[in-house]
């Protein structure tokens, strides 16, 4: 064929013109209505949240699962009634949360109270977004300050320089120790002593255990039960700490991962899938993997946070909880985390907005909604009381996230800065480290400088250091 | 008539003045849409990606700084090669549709049944699917691994390996964006007309010629509008990196580069360098498909 286009064929495009006579009247109808629609789309747009009608209005926007839904309608509702005050609720999925917020700021269009997340509470200040709510919370008759966690309190205060000091501007809606778990019945069935809850195994004594616990159960030459299975980025912290090392020095303008205790945990940590073999398959860490065979009964230690409590009741053999295993220092560590409830600089009534976030924070039936759905532990102290004496739910060593929480947890370290890129540059590259292919010393003094470098940034742009 | 003469008329009849309200009241409607939701946010971001912004506080202007940044900023070039990397998959997607178009275009039992099987990941939710072939690249239990098993080969843990973590993604995007192009070709092939083919066959054309000579130029309007949108659309690619990967990848090479932007933007407070990252994105989408454009021009033809 030489000529590819066809010869000689015509394309008819029809014409339609007869349509053209339709319609003609109703043009102009037709668009001035379309016209009307946008206009009135566009400004009840605008105008969103100011509709006077005469009634107080607090908008509250947070994310959050079935649970917090139902335990804050329980809370806004006697807050509605006490104050007599509307409250509109913005609620978004945990993956919209940030974005939404962050546009909302944006746009000038705070809510009066929201959620904060801990590692945000200093930007958010410098940026005066969130409002100094200590004299409200301080002298309230809603709320007994000394009755919720220091921890939960202290996460949320800032000086100008350092968060955890000063004046208060958020109150937590929850705390979570990150604790560690163990598979009593594997233990029992192995015959293996159960660990003990007050004195943490060292790490010798952990491998030891891992070692015994990871085999072949049923003969087939392939292993189906395991040691541990732990994810670097959540469970690295324990180690470093308790082996005496730390990310940042105090006043936090030095990044100090490349010391000799910090690499000894890094790769002690590597080296329970590369020269000990007690996780599952090299070069997976992924808690997806680790997560679902700890919940078939096929791990022996894995790490357990209040959130998870509420599942793992569920699961056909008996768990507990125990203090992470310890390095050098002899002394467990882990992290706890928070979000924190704001009141947002912009709201008309700032005493009303925190008498809100006092009740979201404390309200004592919204707290027992949460604590009886299993997802988050009590954030009065008195009501963990109760609930740590209650033998009838799981874990029995409840005592245990409250020791974390009063006694030796700490935040992540990336919390108390103006923003976590210098804390993720050290997760980014450790793929080989955790695959055995280049040893912790030699990954940390590389990512040193990297770190060093985003955290030099980040203290210039909230003007420290 | 020229145009003065319009001008000096009188008056206009009335008839013609409803007309223009009325033509005026329609243009309006995207007109004002267009310049408050895409002209303004466009030229406001411009104007971000010369500030030092955290998204929360007003921008301060920094002139050039933010393009010094990323000039110097191995994250962002690492992003941007894995974006074009992972357009590998464009081709892919494009010949395996034409396949599956060619094969469901015959006359034969089911055809129906299999379209809407090709077309089903098209209208899931990308974050569903996303969600779902996290599980099948899993190293231990997933779908894709046992599969392997079967004929004896070690799969390895997709995403948490840095050398698979690309074809894992590009494999996903290509499955998902199949039922989409085969459609379009679908429609395609059924426009060309039979009298085409049968002219070849006279003129002793066998399958391939016909199919190389007839069938490929006839569609070619398909494929380029295709080529085009997948790059655009795969410049941007963004959920399922952040579903499937959420840090990025080992050694961050799933990051694409709208995740990186997000990243920077919504979590690490730069809102000013996330805007000119955004800018500098747009216009290689542009110039990109300026020269697709040009290319395409030249190989235009017309059948009258």
């Amino acid at each position: 064929m030489s000529d590819p286009t066809g010869r000689g064929i015509h394309h008819s495009q029809h014409s339609q013109s007869g349509r053209n006579y339709v319609m003609k009247r109703s043009r102009f109808i037709a668009a001035s209505v379309a016209m009307i629609a946008t206009t009135g789309l566009l400004l009840s747009g605008c105008s969103a949240g100011a509709a006077d009608t005469g009634e107080k209005q607090l908008t509250f926007m947070f994310r959050g699962g079935e649970d917090e839904k139902a335990a804050y309608t329980t809370a806004i509702k006697a807050f509605e009634e006490a104050n007599d005050v509307k409250v509109k609720i913005i609620s978004t999925t945990a993956d919209d949360y940030a974005t939404k917020l962050k546009a909302a700021i944006a746009g000038k269009q705070i809510p009066d109270v929201f959620y904060i997340a801990q590692g945000d509470i200093q930007a958010y200040v410098n940026n005066g977004v969130v409002l100094d709510i200590t004299e409200y919370v301080e002298g309230s008759d809603t709320l007994d300050l000394d009755n919720i966690w220091e921890y939960g309190v202290d996460s949320y205060r800032f000086d100008g320089s350092l968060v955890g000091e000063g004046a208060i501007y958020a109150l937590p809606k929850d705390v979570g120790p990150f604790s560690f778990g163990y598979n009593k019945t594997m233990f029992e069935a192995a015959g293996i002593p159960l660990p003990d809850v007050d004195v943490p195994l060292t790490l010798e004594e952990f491998v030891n255990i891992s070692k015994q616990l990871t085999k072949d159960l049923n003969g087939d030459g392939e292993l189906d039960q395991w040691g541990t299975g732990l994810n670097v980025q959540w469970s690295l912290q324990s180690f470093a700490w308790s082996n005496g090392a730390d990310f940042l020095n105090e006043d936090r303008t030095k990044v100090t991962v490349d010391t000799p205790e910090f690499a000894e945990a890094l790769q002690w940590f590597a080296d329970l899938s590369n020269v000990e073999g007690v996780t599952p398959s090299t070069a997976q860490a992924q808690t997806l993997d680790t997560y679902q065979r700890w919940m078939s009964g096929q791990i022996a230690f894995f790490p357990v946070g209040p959130w998870d409590v509420s599942t793992y009741a569920e699961l056909d053999f008996d768990w507990d909880l125990i203090p992470y295993p310890a390095g050098k220092t002899g002394e467990s560590a882990t992290w706890v985390g928070s979000l924190g409830i704001a009141v947002g600089s912009t709201t008309e009534d700032p005493e009303l907005s925190a008498k809100l976030v006092e009740y979201l924070s404390a309200d004592v039936t919204a707290q027992q909604t949460l604590v009886d759905a299993g997802v988050q532990i009590p954030n009065l102290k008195d009501m963990a009381d109760t609930w740590v004496a209650d033998s009838t739910t799981k874990p029995a060593n409840k005592q245990e996230f409250l020791d974390i929480v009063n006694d030796y947890g700490r935040a992540l370290p990336a919390n108390n800065t103006y923003n976590a890129e210098w804390y993720d540059e050290l997760f980014t590259n450790i793929q080989p480290v955790l695959d055995g292919k280049q040893t912790a010393a030699d990954y940390l003094k590389e990512a040193q400088p990297k770190m060093q470098a985003f955290l030099d940034d980040a203290n210039a742009q909230a003007g420290i250091g | 008539m020229s145009t003065t003469a319009l001008r000096t008329k009188p008056r206009r009849s009335r008839l013609h003045r409803r007309e223009h309200q009325v033509a005026l009241a329609f243009i309006a409607i995207p007109l004002i849409g267009f310049l408050l939701f895409t002209l303004y946010p466009l030229l406001f971001s411009v104007y971000a990606s010369f500030t030092a912004w955290n998204g929360l506080a007003a921008p301060k202007f920094n002139g050039i700084d933010n393009y010094i940044k990323m000039w110097n900023d191995p994250y962002f070039a690492k992003a941007m090669w894995n974006t074009f990397f992972m357009m590998i998959g464009i081709p892919i997607g494009l010949v395996l549709s034409m396949a599956l178009a060619l094969g469901l275009n015959r006359k034969m039992r089911g055809t129906t049944f299999f379209r809407t099987v090709y077309y089903v990941p098209v209208i899931s939710s990308i974050a569903a699917i996303a969600i779902l072939w996290q599980w099948a690249y899993n190293g231990d239990f997933g779908l894709v691994n046992q599969v392997l098993d079967l004929f004896g080969i070690q799969g390895p843990n997709w995403l948490a390996n840095k050398d698979t973590v690309k074809p894992a993604l590009i494999i996903m995007a290509t499955w998902k964006g199949l039922g989409y192009s085969m459609l379009l070709y679908l429609a395609a092939l059924q426009s060309v007309p039979r009298y085409l083919y049968e002219a070849a066959a006279l003129d002793g054309a066998g399958t391939w010629a016909q199919f190389r000579h007839i069938t490929l130029p006839m569609v070619r309007p398909v494929t380029f509008f295709l080529v085009v949108t997948s790059i655009i659309g795969g410049s941007q690619i963004f959920i399922e990196v952040n579903i499937m990967t959420p840090t990025g990848g080992p050694e961050f090479s799933s990051a694409t580069i709208v995740w990186y932007i997000w990243r920077q933007a919504f979590n690490n407070l730069h809102m000013g360098y996330a805007s000119s990252m955004s800018i500098v994105l747009g216009l290689i989408i542009f110039v990109i498909t300026v020269i697709q454009f040009r290319l395409n021009r030249r190989n235009q033809f017309s059948i009258d």
